[in-house]
């Protein structure tokens, strides 16, 4: 029965990382007051770039590279025109979505079922060896250790430094954050391509480790639960986890079920968790009053700016 | 020193409705050619081969024309759908999850409820069926809007994702064709519910429907109150509301209509073209019809010419395959450069050329 | 007291808004160690001087002069770094972040806790650093802003009517924070209303009219009659009022007892009291804030009132209910540009949106359109047709495309919130004429913060003052300007 849960909730970390480290991304973009809707399409690029260059190389710090560039290209894209022209940001997020899957699908038609790169699961010494813990957390392919340090990363850059003062300022109301000095637009431009490199690195981590391989359309809509946890996640980087493993736990549980026979839950019912329990929380938060403030989002969201 | 300066004298700049006019579309679609030609260009590809046998694979041949049209019916549907909410300034995403819904709504009467009803009953019930699921669907994030003020964006997102599982769960599960040799799928809907169909080839009522619906919607717009309504709440919701609009009745009631409008595209989909729920049912219209009402600039009668235009990219992307041995996925970079192309046209068209100084500083 | 160079000093400063000048030709001195306060009506054009001094607006013609020297400011940025920092009324900070948050963001580096403490007792200023902004009252925010500003090291403070946003507590603190910060060598001027005041929250005042100056550098404040202050702003000797063109006042058309109303934004009102027949104009004057936008918007049906008794045309209704009559009154807001019209769409849509025109479900807008152009015609409105958009009118002919709107509905009650705002003497006359033309069969209520125009349009004034209507009187009166003007500034009781 442990070794079952044990082996669950392995699969449950394994199955968040790449929500997990694109809604770092996204938290980010949208703190500073820019959505971006284009996840799916900076994934897919990060997945084909990271997959492509390990496969031509061998070398897995040349892959990610390559997989983060790839998604600050779409994201500097979204960027340009969000920040620089200030057009509507569902448009240009959709857009971007669009590009990059049309890119990838165009540009990999070479890769598929090609083999690659693999970076399998690396037990990590010592903390590999601490019973349950270990298996669950510390026996991971890397980019799971990755995210595990961009997770406190992102927090402390957040709330601690200055940057991360600019960031949030930028998102609740960037007229007066510019009037005090702050540089919204760098902010928001900067914010939107570290969205785009985490990305990037979410959708290797899909083509590296996960599914190890390139499938057009390999990302299966996992960008957009990206966007769908970070609202789950009130805009909080550390909840961003939290939701990532709420998606990975259901994820886990549709594959446990469907291997032991069991039919607790219809699938369909697991598989629609994640975004009633995202409604929920959005419903939640502007029903109960005092929730209201916990979980508000960033105010300038979605608002181009123009100095007045 | 040569600057581009924003217009003064221009409204609501910004948007899928930016005041550009035509001049703006014209520009914009110049624009998307030339950054389509370029992405061709980038990926190897000769972009003036590429457009060529699009055009001629969309136009080509009868069958190709016909593709169009079939597709040309539920873009336009979609197109209004998301067009109308886009006036009132809310953006309706869930179009893909309101044209699913509205398919299963025809499914439930033809396949379940009324199988063995006749045509006269039948055709027009699955259509309203559609409507209505569709309609029900839409309700969900626009009372969750005006009731609790959840961004409409976020909501009508994630409820695709819900009706999308959804209606996979019903023809992989309780609706599964026993029949169907392993594929995924309902059975075939009842002829009694079939479209009907231009003699001697394969389109379907469903253009038909969508035109008519792309008139009524002009009309309504021009001429009911409940269209003047729309259009001072979409342009000033301040002056709506000392005008005593009833601002929250208004958004629900676009919603409704909305969702209807999608909800019957996903309706004629089954009952004129595919005539089962099964995989590649939702391919995208919804979403696609965010590009068609952008396109068009959200006037109800551009729709269906931007609808057009699309379906023959759509439909010419296909071809590209078979022609040049470039996958489909090319279309959707065509999509993405449309759709940055008018973006670009509107900031442009926003703006004017200023040769010379600083400009006097403005009246705070 | 001799002073020598002024600390910051303007010299013919003038600033015009297309054909409109906001301020003419205005010279000003501010010392170090004094306290300044800038008086005027609405639109005396304080305000726009203070952006000029503060580097918002570039002047049109004159000079700056910091320390004797002149200089030429691009942006406020660019004051604040030569010292001269300012307060607006609308405060700059983002509300969910911190005190030491937001003055992290004001000075370009993260500064502690601790380290906002030290500057809080620096300068005497208090603030919690750990508190968010949003949870603040109005005086703690603006201390937090001065703190911004003194921070920078600034040695000039504008404040644009600081007291406005606090209650007198509140206000009092500041003064004496204000006083504090001039001794330690600073120069400090604000815009006030508060005449009652300026003897013990300043050290000298200049008084604003029209754009221009009429008294300048008077002290010590202290010595200064409010009452010699009131008659500076509103002018000398009002123009003889023609009383031989009013017609006699009909039947009662609108009666209010105990009317109470407003939200939690603004002042609200309370206790009000008014009559008006049909064919007379009464006029409701006061300074911006004393809640004559709640009472107006009450009063057109926008918004509800909390409590009173209404009689309408004979028939009593508790006044709650007065919503339901929004069909029987003519209500012209304020804001002509994006409320009263809708600015991107054409004046048949605009005039359709309180007149109606054709039977419920389908508006005739052919006949709305005949009906602006004969609207268009009659009021002699400068536009190109029923098609031209809202946005393309010039104020003053949008105000009489909307005085001609609702004049049309034939409502019997017609309530007007101060139309001639913004205006240019030609458009103003136009619209008084067409006011007192309406008067002659309907009854007026006329919100206007000009208490010349008051008195030259209403057949009665009267004056509001923190919510109640302070006084009321006949504008034949030949001392009802002086009176006016005490009763805005509060010197008086009913």
């Amino acid at each position: 029965m442990l070794a079952d849960l044990t082996l669950v909730a392995q699969i449950a970390v394994k199955s968040s990382v790449a929500v997990l480290l694109a809604g770092l991304g996204e938290v980010l973009a949208e703190r500073s007051g820019i959505f971006n809707l284009g996840q799916e399409g900076m994934m897919l690029a990060g997945a084909l770039a990271g997959f492509a260059a390990g496969a031509v190389s061998g070398d897995p710090w040349l892959a990610l590279g390559a997989a983060m560039l790839a998604g600050m290209l779409l994201a500097g894209l979204h960027a340009l025109f969000t920040v620089g022209l200030g057009a509507d940001q569902v448009l240009s997020g959709l857009a971007v979505a669009l590009l990059g899957s049309g890119i990838t699908g165009f540009l990999g038609r070479n890769w598929i079922s090609r083999p690659g790169l693999r970076l399998g699961a690396w037990d990590v010494p010592v903390l590999a060896g601490i019973p349950v813990l270990g298996d669950i957390f510390f026996r991971q392919p890397p980019l799971a250790y990755a995210a595990y340090v961009l997770l406190p990363l992102v927090c402390w850059v957040l709330y601690r430094t200055r940057a991360g003062l600019c960031i949030r300022a930028a998102g609740e109301n960037a007229q007066a954050a510019d009037a005090a000095g702050a540089p919204v637009r760098l902010t928001r431009t900067l914010c939107t391509l570290t969205g785009g490199a985490f990305s990037g690195l979410a959708g290797a981590y899909l083509s590296l480790s996960y599914t190890p391989g390139w499938k057009d359309g390999m990302t299966a809509g996992q960008g957009f639960i990206a966007i769908a946890m970070v609202i789950f996640a009130t805009w909080r980087p550390q909840r961003v986890a939290a939701g990532a493993l709420l998606f990975g736990g259901l994820s886990a549980l549709q594959f446990y079920f469907q291997v032991a026979g069991l039919d607790l839950a219809p699938v369909w019912v697991l598989r629609i968790l994640p975004y009633v329990l995202t409604l929920a929380v959005l419903v939640a938060a502007n029903v109960l009053g005092p929730l209201k403030r916990l979980a508000r989002a960033p105010a300038d969201l979605g608002r181009p700016f123009f100095r007045e | 020193m040569i600057r581009l300066v924003p217009r003064h004298d221009q409204g609501a700049r910004h948007g899928p409705a930016a005041r550009g006019g035509l001049w703006a579309l014209a520009l914009a679609l110049v624009l998307a050619l030339v950054s389509g030609a370029m992405a061709f260009s980038l990926l190897g590809a000769d972009f003036l081969q590429a457009y060529a046998a699009m055009a001629s694979g969309a136009l080509g041949s009868a069958q190709a024309r016909m593709d169009v049209l079939l597709k040309a019916g539920p873009l336009t549907l979609t197109g209004l759908a998301v067009a109308l909410c886009c006036r009132l300034k809310h953006w309706n995403i869930g179009a893909e999850g309101q044209f699913v819904l509205g398919a299963v709504g025809a499914g439930l009467l033809g396949l379940r409820l009324l199988p063995d009803a006749g045509p006269w009953l039948l055709l027009p019930g699955c259509l309203l069926a559609g409507a209505l699921f569709g309609a029900l669907w839409a309700a969900v994030p626009a009372l969750l809007r005006t009731r609790c003020g959840v961004n409409e964006i976020l909501s009508t997102l994630l409820l695709n994702y819900v009706a999308i599982i959804f209606m996979e769960h019903l023809y992989f599960g309780p609706w599964r064709d026993p029949a169907g040799f392993g594929f995924p799928g309902t059975a075939e809907l009842p002829a009694a519910a079939w479209l009907p169909l231009w003699p001697g080839t394969r389109l379907h009522l469903g253009l038909a429907l969508a035109l008519l619906c792309a008139l009524l919607l002009w009309l309504a717009q021009e001429r009911t109150r409940y269209g003047f309504q729309c259009r001072v709440l979409g342009q000033s919701p301040e002056a709506a509301r000392y005008a005593g609009f009833r601002v929250d009745r208004i958004t629900l009631v676009s919603f409704l209509f909305s969702g209807a409008l999608a909800g019957l595209a996903g309706a004629c989909e089954v009952l004129g073209a595919q005539h089962r729920l099964q995989d590649g049912l939702a391919s995208g219209f919804g979403f696609d019809g965010i590009i068609v009402a952008f396109l068009a600039r959200l006037h109800p009668l551009g729709v269906p010419a931007a609808a057009l235009f699309l379906a023959v990219i759509l439909v010419g992307g296909d071809q590209l395959q078979t022609a040049l041995g470039l996958p489909g996925a090319v279309v959707r970079i065509l999509e993405a450069a449309l759709l940055f192309g008018v973006l670009a046209g509107d900031w442009l068209a926003g703006r004017r050329l200023v040769v010379g100084s600083r400009e006097a500083d403005h009246a705070g | 007291m001799t002073q020598t160079t002024p600390l910051l000093a303007c010299r013919g400063l003038t600033k015009r808004f297309g054909p409109f000048t906001a301020n003419a030709a205005v010279d000003l001195d501010l010392f170090a160690g004094r306290v300044h306060a800038l008086l005027g009506e609405n639109g005396a054009g304080k305000s726009t001087l203070m952006h000029m001094l503060s580097g918002r607006y570039r002047p049109d013609a004159g000079s700056i002069l910091l320390q004797g020297q002149p200089v030429r400011f691009a942006s406020p940025a660019q004051s604040l770094r030569r010292g001269i920092g300012m307060v607006h009324q609308r405060f700059l900070l983002v509300e969910p972040l911190t005190v030491a948050e937001n003055l992290s963001l004001g000075l370009g580096r993260l500064v502690s806790a601790a380290e906002v403490r030290d500057l809080s007792q620096r300068f005497g200023v208090a603030v919690d650093p750990v508190r968010r902004v949003e949870d603040l009252s109005m005086g703690e925010r603006q201390r937090v802003e001065i703190l911004k500003l003194l921070a920078r090291d600034a040695m000039v403070l504008i404040l644009d009517e600081p007291a406005s946003v606090l209650a007198p507590e509140e206000a009092r603190e500041l003064y004496a924070l204000l006083r504090v910060l001039a001794r330690d060598g600073r120069a400090v001027v604000f815009i006030s209303h508060k005449l009652e005041e300026i003897g013990r929250s300043a050290d000298e005042v200049t008084v604003l009219r029209r754009g221009r100056v009429v008294a300048r550098g008077l002290a010590p404040a202290s010595d200064l009659d409010p009452a010699d202050l009131a008659r500076l702003m509103t002018g000398g000797e009002p123009a003889p009022v023609d009383q031989s063109a009013r017609p006699e006042p009909g039947e009662v058309v609108f009666a209010g007892t105990g009317l109470v109303g407003g939200d939690s934004r603004g002042m609200g009102f309370s206790g009000i009291d008014l009559t008006v027949r049909r064919g007379e104009i009464f006029a409701v004057v006061g300074v911006a804030g004393n809640g004559q936008e709640d009472l107006a918007a009450a009063l057109g049906g926008v918004r509800p009132f909390a409590a009173g008794e209404i009689t309408f045309l004979g028939q009593g209704l508790p006044a709650q209910r007065w919503g339901g009559h929004r069909r029987a009154v003519a209500y012209v807001p304020e804001d002509r540009h994006g409320r009263a019209t809708a600015p991107d769409l054409d004046l048949t849509d605009n005039y359709l949106l309180t007149a109606a025109c054709g039977a419920g479900f389908l508006p005739d807008f052919a006949e709305a359109g005949r009906r602006v152009r004969r609207a268009l015609e009659a009021f002699r409105i400068a536009a190109p047709g029923p098609g031209a958009r809202a946005r393309q009118l010039s104020g003053g002919n949008l105000q009489k495309f909307i005085l001609a709107r609702e004049l049309d509905r034939e409502a019997p009650l017609l309530v007007a919130e101060q139309p001639t705002q913004g205006l240019d003497v030609a458009a103003l006359a136009e619209i008084q004429a067409v006011l007192r033309r309406a008067a002659s069969d309907r009854a007026v209520i006329l919100f206007t913060g000009d208490p010349e125009e008051a008195l030259a349009l209403g057949s009665r004034v009267a004056v509001m003052y923190r919510g109640r209507l302070a006084g009321t009187l006949d504008p034949a009166d030949p001392g009802a300007l002086d009176r006016v003007g005490r009763l805005m500034a509060g010197l008086e009781a009913a």
